[in-house]
């Protein structure tokens, strides 16, 4: 039941026929992990945060710097050198003091993943690194766990959602390791691709929608352009198909 | 008629900036060994040996991924190949 508050709060969205009350109660007994509260964890975070999410996690591991502040909009000057989750924690409940937020200052490893995602709805991946991305693909198939996921590289962006059984996930085209490199990105292509994850997010929640599965979608911010993709489940996936380890 | 390659933002650069160019084969491996041919730039951007792509990067036939085996993958005139480069930052 939402409160008198949580009405009032909630209105515009509630007047969305897709959404109306039934939706808005689904948000609010949602649990959603956000991994990463850089660059895409903080328009994912604060969209979540205002939606009306029941419970979020976020984890990161690292502290806030100046050289963040170009894009980590959940930080502010004042946060440099405080833990990115204690200063993400401050401004979400500033936001909306009617959703749990958890804060874990951790670095997310094989070792820990199930842990931390527990019996979250759903996984959303706002890292900086592949080999991140991969434990929390892992972890989502392994607990049948839909899985968000975004990336992003100066102008550009790119999105997807796997539902774990049913399509195609991150790993299902691998040919092996990227070099990681220190990347170049503006903030408003991250605003952009974790606005697009907080949608997909939300319409799986409530139920809604066309779901971005199957489907990568790459944003050039330079051209404006939006391509689509389809993509394959790989029946040879060492996360999702026959190659995977099982646990 | 040709098939067209779309280049991806960031190996504009050995394409004198093109965002698209003409070439001709029956296999998207003959389409990329067409592409060098006519900018050689592209050889290092696209593969870490001899028909072996970079791991970052990813081959669209006609919008639909081409995984794998993408050189193998036959192609006909119009058709559309898109090099895209994996992202990996947040």
């Amino acid at each position: 039941m939402l409160t008198p508050n949580e009405q009032e709060r909630y209105d515009r969205q509630i007047l969305i026929r897709e959404i109306g009350q039934e939706g808005q109660e689904k948000l609010k007994r949602s649990r959603v992990i956000i991994a990463g509260a850089g660059g895409l964890g903080s328009p994912i975070a604060l969209y979540l945060t205002a939606v009306g999410i029941g419970m979020i996690r976020v984890v990161d591991h690292d502290r806030v710097a100046l050289s963040n502040l170009n894009r980590q909009v959940l930080h502010s000057e004042e946060d440099v050198g405080r833990k990115k989750v204690d200063s993400a924690r401050t401004k979400l409940r500033n936001l909306n003091s009617t959703v749990e937020i958890q804060a874990i200052g951790e670095t997310i490893s094989e070792g820990n993943v199930s842990v931390l995602v527990g019996d979250c709805d759903a996984i959303v991946d706002a890292m900086d690194n592949l080999p991140t991305r991969y434990v929390l693909n892992r972890c989502a198939i392994q607990k049948n766990v839909p899985f968000f996921h975004g990336a992003v590289n100066g102008f550009e962006g790119r999105a997807m959602t796997v539902l774990p059984g049913e399509t195609a996930c991150l790993r299902c085209m691998y040919r092996g390791l990227v070099p990681q490199e220190k990347f170049p990105v503006i903030g408003v292509a991250p605003a952009v691709i974790g606005s697009i994850q907080a949608t997909e997010v939300i319409k799986y929640l409530v139920g809604i929608g066309k779901l971005l599965t199957n489907r990568l979608l790459v944003y050039d911010g330079l051209r404006m352009t939006f391509s689509e993709f389809r993509l394959n489940k790989n029946p040879k996936c060492d996360h999702c198909g026959s190659l995977a380890k099982k646990e | 008629m040709a098939v067209h390659v779309h280049i991806h933002t960031t190996h504009r650069q050995f394409t004198n900036g093109l965002e698209s160019v003409a070439v001709e084969g029956s296999t998207v491996g003959a389409c990329l060994s067409h592409l060098i041919e006519q900018f050689p730039g592209m050889e290092k951007a696209l593969f870490a040996k001899k028909d072996k792509l970079l791991n970052n990067v990813e081959v669209y036939l006609n919008h639909a991924s081409a995984y794998p085996d993408e050189l193998l993958k036959a192609v006909k005139d119009g058709d559309d190949i898109h090099l895209v480069v994996m992202l990996t930052g947040g």
